[in-house]
């Protein structure tokens, strides 16, 4: 027998915290007598901030190690989880865990009866808004806190590690056991407070787990793509027959590659207020992703669909309140904002409006010790148009 | 009669060139588009002589120095990739420091033509021929095939830029050529006729894949592993289709310059009767020929081969030519250390291509002219007698022979 553990993560900012946790798992399992060992594949290579990855565990009680690798050990995914744990809740809308598979559900490879583990602070029934049915029963389990986001290839201690390890004790004692997680961080760090964490995350997550029933969750509107044979396409490294060639004004006027979107990169969407728009073009020209659609009323419209959301057109754009970084979780799909302005400004104006609400983020600094997005000035509620009037009085 | 009439308008002139100043020549009747040059010899001449040529407004060409063979071989990649006919050379070192560059021309399958001037690699001072630079890019998907001759030289780039851009085909082009032996030799060469160069070798065609404003493309775009395998066999199939173009390209040149190649993958010198049969790249075909002849007035049945083509490799070929053979023995100026019975490159291909025969021939390897040495027409006489007694060596019996060495 196998169990298959998988930890999705966001690329670099949570590959340590993936990696670690994987090896831990096989730490812990080996001093309660089983075989066991973790790899990770890394996705978009090479790996890129924020993009959805994952590191495996596999443990074994009966198998030798040669026929564990030999099952697991090379292969580029899983066929199926016993545990998936989502180590940031916005992964929730689904990954692009390697390019050219589409977007997939995050409870693709959760067999029946088994747990989706996501640390999150929404409960249960506002997560089901975004996952995948799935045709037969497994658990859906959370464990209270934020993304544990870290800089540029390192770590951060705060103890994200030890309750997750907890909490997959709860889900799946089959896998490790919380005494045997106990002791392998006192053994480790002789550290009794994270030791601690694991059982208290481990206590609280007993009560976090619901049981989705089969169809429970959203239609998933992304289809898988189909790649072409070798003599189906182009020879010669023009490499992307899915893309049409071409150019038009308007949303989605830009040609891009469908079946590779990269968009569930992203932890946060710019949301634009259109009517404070000076037509500057500063977002447009500073997008990494080209993500801005020309329109023919020269504004430029959003295509979440491939934003990584990277920040940078919030942080370049010179009007107030004109760009917003707004929490992923808060937007159920991804048509074109610039179209809902235009059938509705002051509808528009008002659901922006409200999804910004008062709090704004301050921008993230990616340095040597971490990642960070923090609530930055309180903004007086504004839900009427601008009529012509800069935001920058707001300020 | 025919030909006599014919003769003016086939063949301009002739001139006295070394085998740099011939590919020079080259060049120009291919009206490439792009050079771009950096100094290295042997092959530095190439690049000065070309420079004569564009400043002295016999060629229209851009001709960009570059800061590096990387960057050289970057530049005329991009600018096959735009259409430009492109030319840009090199030697030993030189070579492999633009390796990164040279993969990916080949898996991007633009089609510039590369001369290699081959150097040893490179302890200080080894500025003579060793053909490991230009092997070094045998497996990547490359067009890779020697000269033998200044004149051959001249004539294997008009028929390396008619096989490598062929739509079949699209790989990138390696004329290799010995350093010194060739590159520094002067011969009478015969310059074709620009309207005869034009009727055999068409304009550089990249058909909808040439990047252009006009057609907006996405060369070389990221692939993983769901694309690699795919693009491999796409550049497999082209190097197995490049068989069947090599043969039509020599089959035209034959029909406009005159039967000037009997066969297009290597020449064969006196093996009708052979038993027993040298086979070399390059140079050393010189004096493997004369001692051939003075075996052959003492009545023995040998004879050369003179491989021109590497990639393609000329399997069934070889097999043909070298099936009814008893002996044979494959002359490497280079060297793969740690390889099967520790043999050279060229004796692995040969060997393996041989060995699908029921009665295969018996082998030996010769390692020799390394880094610039003689191979004279003794060393090819004991290379004659070494092979005639390869069919009685016992299996695990050294197959490598070292010639010229101090010992």
């Amino acid at each position: 027998m196998i169990k298959r553990v998988e930890v999705n993560y966001r690329g670099i900012f949570q590959k340590n915290l993936g990696k670690y946790i994987g090896s831990d798992i096989v730490m812990i399992a080996s001093r309660m007598g089983k075989v066991a060992f973790s790899n990770g594949r890394y996705s978009d290579s090479p790996e890129r901030n924020g993009i959805p990855c994952k590191y495996f565990a596999f443990v074994s009680p009966d198998l030798s190690e040669e026929e564990l690798e030999a099952e697991c050990g090379a292969k580029l995914d899983i066929d199926e989880a016993d545990v998936s744990v989502v180590l940031d809740e916005t992964m929730v809308k689904g990954v692009e865990p390697w390019g050219w598979h589409g977007v997939r559900p995050i409870n693709e490879k959760v067999r029946e009866k088994g747990c989706l583990l996501v640390v999150a602070r929404h409960p249960h029934d506002e997560l089901l808004e975004f996952i995948g049915k799935k045709p037969y029963h497994y658990r859906l389990a959370t464990l209270d806190g934020d993304a544990s986001l870290a800089g540029l290839w390192v770590n951060k201690d705060d103890l994200t590690r030890e309750r997750v390890l907890g909490a997959i004790a709860a889900v799946d004692p089959g896998i490790i056991s919380i005494e045997a997680v106990e002791a392998h961080l006192l053994e480790k760090t002789k550290d009794e407070h994270r030791a601690q964490a694991a059982r208290d995350a481990y206590n609280a997550t007993l009560h976090r787990i619901k049981l989705v029933a089969p169809g429970e969750g959203i239609d998933w509107p992304h289809e898988v793509p189909v790649l072409p044979k070798w003599h189906e396409f182009e020879e010669g490294g023009v490499v992307v027959p899915a893309v049409k060639r071409g150019f038009e004004l308007g949303p989605r006027g830009q040609t891009r590659n469908d079946a590779f979107k990269r968009g569930t990169t992203k932890t946060h969407r710019p949301v634009v207020r259109f009517d404070l728009c000076i037509k500057c073009t500063l977002c447009w020209l500073d997008c990494p992703d080209e993500c801005f659609d020309p329109t023919d009323d020269g504004l430029y419209d959003v295509n979440y669909e491939v934003c990584v959301g990277c920040h940078k057109c919030a942080a370049v754009c010179p009007v107030p309140e004109c760009i917003v970084m707004v929490d992923e979780l808060k937007f159920h799909d991804d048509s074109s904002p610039w179209e809902a302005h235009k059938r509705n400004p002051a509808e528009y104006i008002k659901w922006a409006e409200e999804k910004k609400g008062t709090v704004r983020l301050n921008y993230p600094h990616v340095t040597g010790t971490g990642y960070e997005v923090t609530e930055g000035k309180t903004v007086p509620p504004k839900t009427t148009a601008a009529s012509g009037t800069k935001a920058g009085s707001q300020a | 009669m025919a030909t006599v009439l014919q003769e003016p308008k086939i063949w301009a002139k002739e001139l006295l060139l070394n085998g740099c100043q011939a590919v020079a020549q080259g060049v120009k009747l291919a009206d490439v588009d792009v050079i771009a040059a950096y100094p290295i010899r042997p092959y530095t001449e190439v690049m000065d002589a070309l420079s004569k040529i564009i400043a002295d407004g016999e060629l229209d060409s851009e001709y960009i120095v570059a800061d590096s063979e990387h960057s050289q071989f970057e530049i005329v990649k991009h600018a096959s990739s735009v259409g430009a006919r492109a030319f840009a050379g090199s030697s030993g070192t030189g070579w492999m420091y633009g390796f990164e560059a040279l993969v990916v021309t080949a898996t991007d399958r633009l089609s510039p033509l590369f001369l290699v001037g081959n150097r040893a690699l490179d302890d200080p001072g080894a500025f003579g021929v060793e053909h490991n630079d230009a092997l070094s890019i045998r497996d990547m998907g490359w067009l890779l095939c020697w000269a033998s001759t200044a004149q051959e030289a001249l004539e294997h780039v008009l028929i390396g830029y008619r096989i490598a851009e062929d739509n079949r085909v699209r790989m990138p082009m390696a004329l290799a050529m010995d350093g010194a032996f060739l590159t520094h030799s002067q011969h009478m060469v015969k310059l074709p006729t620009q309207e005869a160069v034009r009727r055999f070798l068409p304009p550089y065609d990249l058909g909808k894949r040439v990047m252009h404003p006009d057609n907006p493309v996405s060369i070389a775009p990221q692939v993983n592993e769901d694309w690699v395998m795919e693009l491999r066999r796409q550049n497999w199939e082209a190097a197995r289709r490049a068989k069947d173009v090599v043969a039509q390209a020599y089959k035209e040149y034959n029909e406009i310059f005159g039967s000037r190649y009997t066969t297009p993958y290597f020449d064969e010198f006196m093996t009708e009767d052979a038993e027993v049969v040298l086979i070399g790249l390059g140079a050393v075909a010189m004096p493997a020929r004369t001692a051939v002849r003075r075996l052959r007035e003492k009545g023995k049945k040998v004879g050369y081969v003179n491989l021109r083509w590497f990639r393609p490799f000329p399997s069934e070929e070889l097999r043909a030519a070298l099936g009814r053979i008893k002996a044979v023995g494959v002359i490497d100026r280079d060297f793969a250390h740690g390889s099967p019975d520790s043999g050279g490159i060229v004796v692995h291909d040969i060997r393996s291509c041989l060995y699908p025969l029921t009665n295969r021939p018996a082998i030996a390897n010769f390692i020799g002219g390394l880094g610039g040495r003689d191979i004279s027409i003794d060393d090819c006489i004991r290379m004659f007698e070494v092979t005639s007694q390869a069919p009685n060596r016992a299996p695990g019996d050294e197959l490598v022979t070292w010639i010229g060495l101090r010992e």
